[in-house]
């Protein structure tokens, strides 16, 4: 029953819901259709409007048909008058042409009527005129109007006239123009240079006016190089006259193109200038290889080339030289002399390309052509026998400068001095002294490989002979001689006393070696500067550098710092022979003190030690002793070299005597103290941080100086008053353990 | 960027016409450049390869052949690591002059240089040097042997890795030690 009332009851909420449902469909259905009926009105006027569109459309279409068939019509009769003007176009060009033949064929009865009186009456340039106006009337032209006219005869004889005319003019401006060569008539020579383009003969003319400039230049030349050779050597130019001439010879060169250039350009047209070039650099080569030929024998240039190269080989295969050498300083002026001559060269062929490449500009469009033309430019430069003289010079450029760098650095070396009160001799001055002039003087060539090469053998020289000397001295050793100061006293006293003054040989010794020892950290300075000014001076020079080129320089320049290298290994391998002989031997008996000294005091030892001279006064007071023996003799750097390595010593050994000593709480207390006014004292002479040479030594006294093993703690672990340990776990336990009053199970059970 | 681990520097030398810049061409820029007229002085080309994964920088210094530009290919001698001495496997002259190139390495090389005899223009029929005389040649004087054609691209890839390579070990153990 209960169940059949369930059911009920379920159903009836079916019911229920359903019905709701159906309710708010009903809701839903009778909105839409409001909705509809709203929208009637809006939708029936919409309706009447098109209905009244319609008509207007069928016009609209009408119009639209008309519109198509009148455009049709238009652009057929478009169609019909473009034909027309075309023809007329045609028609016209007909008549242009007509005119042009007619124009050429007066002309041609002009020019063949005017031509024989012209050069009858010895008016050239009024013939050639003719011939230029014959010639540029266009011949197959003129070949057809024969054909089509009926006074054959009379054209033909024009034409007949005109040729032989032209012949006749070109060979009476050849001659007139080698006459006027001949009788050096400047007047004329310009007058038929002028013609021979009107003749369509631009090559001839530039040929026969280059011919003539060529015997010019090789008169002024020949000139010059005799007063050349005929110079008193007296004169204060003797000793570049050779560069002089070569100097003329180009500055003539660039003169006769400075003047001719705009002739050429004027009467020849634009891009031609190279044509001219090319016969003028025959004269060039030729008298720059007889300028070449006197210096070489005037200068004597193989036999001394010869003598270095002899030389270089007695040297390496190291038989004793019989050879006289040559003093470098003979060569100083010749080097120059070389220099000059070669950038002259270089700055001569800078011109031409410039007055080429410009003329080229103004001259030819087309690019390829442009190319063609360059190309046979950086030929003409190649294949020059200027070029050959300049490659040659630079060789004996490179082998002079080499000889000389060497010797010269060989003579600073040998006549090294030192000035007392100096820190370095003189061979560090001298040697960057020379090698900078070398490399400057190759900046002067202008040549990029010459610059290279110099700088490669600076390189050479520097690392070679110039270190080897350093470490050779520094490898004698220094003497570690007298103990202290009072023993070092009692020699300078019975010297004295003896009547010699001179300084001992172990003091000439000492004095060599640090001196060397300075000479190699000055030198490192000396490097970085010249790097500097010379890539600078090179970047003056060479403006024009490409990256390749700059990565060239840039390579060789970096040779050098490799010399920097070698020279800190040097200092370092000084600095090393003075731990051994300076440092160490008097150190160590200083230290050792540490180990007669009683550490584990009452409050009355304590008291009485600290009144007395304790031991790190006496440590500090040697120290000085011994620092004030180097202070001023080495180098800001090399002292502080010096005072590092001696701050390692100290502090190794002093650990060392610690650990073989025994320390109660007061002893500890002193050790303490005593570390940190040592530290203080080395802190005050140097300019670096002497804290971390330190660390494990203040860490040492820091574990001696504890109350008691547990305060270990306050130091050790993770927490913020913790230290960052140089000790190991086990070092500290043994250190404790050196604490008489620590107990040994209390070290022991520290968790460390 | 600049980015490398090791430097090298590697010279050509030999006679005019053996083929050194196009064995440089050939290897740097992937070329063979025909009618490669004579080269001025010396030029520098870089490129960097991999060798076991590090990268590693070769500067090539490609040496003019001729006697007037000597003066400064010498200059390049000194701080060479490898010096590559070429001939031309179809020019007896070329190869005669082997003992006079070594003289001069000698002279101003440094002693610990790498150096390799390379036979370039295997490429040509008329060959004038047999391999094995070039060979024992190189085994005689203590050095590399190789021959390539650049014309080709044979041996050339390999020529440079397997000095590269080699450089390479020598600095390792350089460092190790």
């Amino acid at each position: 029953m209960s169940l059949d009332k369930s059911k009920f009851e379920s159903m009836q909420r079916d019911i229920q819901n359903e019905l709701e449902k159906l309710k708010l469909e009903e809701e839903t259905l009778f909105q839409d259709l409001g909705n509809m009926l709203n929208q009637r009105l809006f939708l029936d006027s919409k309706v009447k409007g098109l209905a009244k569109l319609l008509p207007t459309l069928k016009v609209v279409k009408h119009e639209a048909q008309d519109l198509v068939s009148t455009i049709n019509d238009i652009s057929e009769s478009s169609e019909k008058i473009s034909g027309k003007i075309r023809s007329l176009d045609a028609a016209r060009s007909h008549v242009n042409e007509c005119q042009q033949r007619v124009s050429d064929l007066i002309d041609l009865e002009i020019c063949s009527q005017g031509v024989q009186t012209a050069i009858l009456d010895s008016d050239y340039e009024k013939g050639a005129a003719h011939v230029h106006r014959f010639l540029s009337i266009d011949q197959s032209l003129l070949h057809r109007t024969a054909t089509d006219m009926e006074n054959l005869s009379g054209m033909q004889k024009s034409v007949r006239t005109l040729q032989d005319a032209a012949s006749q003019l070109q060979a009476i401006v050849e001659h007139k123009f080698n006459e006027a060569v001949n009788c050096e008539d400047l007047v004329s020579i310009e007058r038929f240079f002028k013609i021979f383009p009107l003749l369509g003969m631009h090559e001839e003319g530039i040929k026969a006016l280059c011919t003539y400039l060529r015997t010019k230049v090789a008169a002024t030349a020949e000139k010059n190089l005799k007063s050349a050779i005929t110079t008193p050597l007296s004169d204060k130019r003797h000793s570049v006259i050779y560069a002089d001439t070569l100097t003329l010879l180009f500055e003539g060169l660039a003169r006769v193109v400075d003047t001719h250039q705009p002739l050429i350009e004027t009467y020849y047209g634009p891009g031609r200038l190279l044509c001219a070039i090319n016969i003028l650099q025959k004269e060039c080569d030729i008298q720059m290889k007889r300028v070449l030929t006197e210096w070489t024998r005037t200068r004597q240039i193989n036999k001394k080339i010869q003598i270095i190269t002899d030389l270089s080989r007695m040297s390496s295969s190291s038989s004793f030289s019989k050879l006289e050498k040559i003093d470098p300083k003979d060569l100083d002026i010749l080097i120059g002399e070389i220099t000059l001559m070669h950038f002259r060269t270089e700055l001569y062929f800078r011109f031409i390309q410039r007055k080429v490449v410009s003329d080229l500009e103004v001259g030819v469009q087309d690019p390829d052509e442009k190319t063609k033309v360059l190309k046979s430019l950086e030929n003409l430069i190649k294949n020059s026998d200027l070029t050959h003289s300049k490659h040659e010079l630079l060789l004996h450029y490179l082998k002079l400068e080499q000889y000389f760098m060497e010797e010269s650095v060989a003579k600073a070396v040998s006549m090294d001095s030192v000035e007392p009160s100096q820190q370095t001799s003189s061979m560090v001055d001298d040697t960057f002294f020379i090698v900078k002039k070398c490399i400057r003087r190759s900046i002067s060539t202008g040549s990029l490989d010459g610059i290279c090469a110099i700088i490669n053998n600076a390189c050479r020289v520097l690392e070679n002979d110039f270190c080897d000397v350093l470490r050779a001295r520094l490898r004698q050793g220094y003497p570690s001689g007298y103990l202290d100061l009072t023993q070092a006293y009692n020699v300078l006293q019975t010297s004295i006393q003896q009547g010699r003054l001179q300084a001992s040989d172990t003091e000439q010794t000492r004095t060599a070696f640090l001196v060397a020892l300075n000479n190699a950290d000055s030198s490192t300075e000396y490097v970085d500067a010249l790097c500097d000014s010379v890539l600078k001076e090179i970047e003056q020079a060479l403006p024009a550098m490409n990256n390749n080129e700059r990565g060239k320089l840039e390579s060789c320049l970096s040779g050098l710092s490799s010399v920097t290298t070698n020279l800190k290994e040097i200092i370092e391998y000084g600095i090393q022979q003075l731990r051994v002989s300076a440092i160490k031997p008097r150190i160590n008996p200083w230290v050792d003190n540490f180990t007669s000294i009683n550490h584990q005091l009452t409050e009355d030892e304590l008291s009485a030690y600290e009144a007395g001279e304790s031991f790190v006064q006496t440590l500090i007071m040697n120290l000085e002793t011994l620092l004030s023996l180097f202070k001023d003799v080495l180098t800001t750097a090399n002292y502080d070299a010096f005072i590092a390595v001696l701050t390692t010593e100290v502090t190794q050994r002093l650990e060392k005597v610690i650990m073989k000593s025994s320390f109660n709480r007061l002893g500890g207390l002193v050790l303490d103290k005593e570390v940190r006014s040592l530290a203080g004292y080395i802190t005050a002479t140097t300019s670096w941080s002497v804290r971390d040479k330190f660390a494990r030594l203040t860490q040492i006294a820091t574990v001696l100086n504890l109350e008691q093993v547990a305060e270990f703690y306050d130091y050790w672990g993770d927490h913020d008053g913790a230290l960052t340990w140089r000790l190991t776990p086990s070092e500290v336990r043994t250190i404790m353990a050196l604490r008489s009053d620590f107990k040994v199970e209390e070290i022991k059970r520290l968790k460390l | 960027m600049d980015d490398y681990k090791f430097l090298f520097k590697v010279v050509l030398v030999g006679n005019a016409g053996v083929g050194k810049t196009c064995l440089v061409r050939r290897f740097t820029q992937g070329l063979f450049p025909p009618g490669q007229g004579a080269t001025i002085g010396v030029d520098f080309m870089i490129k960097t390869v991999d060798v076991d994964n590090e990268k590693v920088k070769l500067q090539i210094w490609d040496t003019a052949g001729q006697e007037r530009f000597r003066s400064i290919t010498q200059s390049y001698y000194r701080s060479a690591h490898a010096l590559i001495l070429v001939y031309d496997i179809s020019c007896q002259p070329t190869f005669d002059c082997l003992p006079d190139w070594l003289r001069e390495i000698e002279e101003y090389a440094s002693s610990k240089v790498l150096r390799v005899l390379v036979g370039n223009k295997i490429d040509r029929e008329d060959r004038e040097i047999p391999t094995h005389v070039g060979e024992e040649f190189a085994e005689r004087h203590n050095m590399y042997f190789l021959e390539t054609s650049a014309k080709e691209a044979e041996n050339v890839e390999k020529l440079f890795m397997q000095i590269a390579e080699d450089l390479m070990k020598v600095s390792r153990f350089l460092c190790d030690n």
